[in-house]
């Protein structure tokens, strides 16, 4: 194996560029991005399977939402295992997971809100107004625009008309004590 | 018959929907296929909408605990601006 795979000085900037394609949805971070600005001396067949071990390790590691404990435990074993990774490397890594790990939780529960997340949320309150057709005034009114899902689609604009719709607020109310309970 | 002719000289009915009902639950996902361990609450929201013509749909979508927080004192503000208009 290439002397540059065993060292652990361009790891960090792997993990980097690996956390930015697996978790984070950055586009255009190839292998042979990856290879040719942080290990360019190695041909593409050898860095090919140590950059899909360390991709591995760092999944395994994220998916499992590990504490200090385990993965301590977990990059021991990797570093006794045949083809495994050096102790210096598993330094490194454990280091990355430290300080990456809320990052990475973050997006991986918003990957799992597939299309569903709510990106964004903006409103108006109408006034009252008159038309000169009609007697009517309107009563006020709050109209809501949604923003839903990874692909952006938008809720066509929803109204609360009534003020006692609004009495829902207390159930909401309930949910939200609810869920101080959950932080 | 004043149903009617409010909705047709409100502009606004033909590009938004009403807010019929709000229904909720909380949940705590668990695991995915693509994450073991995922163990965060969050709140589902499934809203129910009539357009202009009176067909009812129902859009859902999910918040993590913050953003439901953000959310709740949004309908908050609205509620009291209502009031006060």
């Amino acid at each position: 194996m290439a002397a540059e795979l065993e060292g652990s000085k361009c790891l960090s900037g792997l993990l980097s560029g690996l956390a930015q394609d697996t978790f984070y949805g950055h586009p255009g971070i190839t292998e042979e991005l990856l290879r040719s600005q942080l290990y360019p001396e190695v041909s593409l067949e050898e860095f090919r399977p140590f950059l899909e071990k360390m991709k591995g390790i760092l999944k395994s590691i994220a998916s499992a939402d590990m504490d200090f404990n385990q993965l301590e435990a977990f990059l021991t074993a990797q570093t006794k295992k045949q083809g495994g990774i050096t102790s210096e490397q598993a330094a490194v890594i454990s280091k990355f997971w430290k300080s990456h790990k809320t990052k990475i939780r973050e997006s991986l529960m918003n990957q799992s809100c597939w299309d569903r997340g709510l990106r964004s949320l903006s409103w108006r309150v109408d006034g009252k107004s008159q038309s000169r057709h009609s007697a009517q005034i309107h009563t006020p009114v709050a109209i809501m625009e949604l923003e839903i899902g990874k692909s952006g689609q938008i809720c066509s604009p929803v109204v609360f008309k009534q003020l006692d719709k609004l009495d829902k607020i207390c159930d909401i109310k309930r949910l939200y004590t609810m869920v101080s309970e959950y932080q | 018959m004043e149903e009617s002719s409010e909705q047709q000289l409100d502009a606004k009915s033909k590009v938004t929907s009403q807010l019929i009902d709000f229904e909720w639950k909380l949940g705590m996902a668990v695991s995915s296929d693509s994450c073991r361990s995922l163990k965060y609450p969050y709140v589902a929201v499934m809203l129910k909408v009539a357009d202009h013509s009176g067909q009812v749909k129902n859009k859902s979508f999910e918040m993590t605990i913050p953003q439901f927080q953000n959310f709740y004192r949004q309908f908050k503000e609205i509620a009291a601006i209502i009031e006060t208009v």
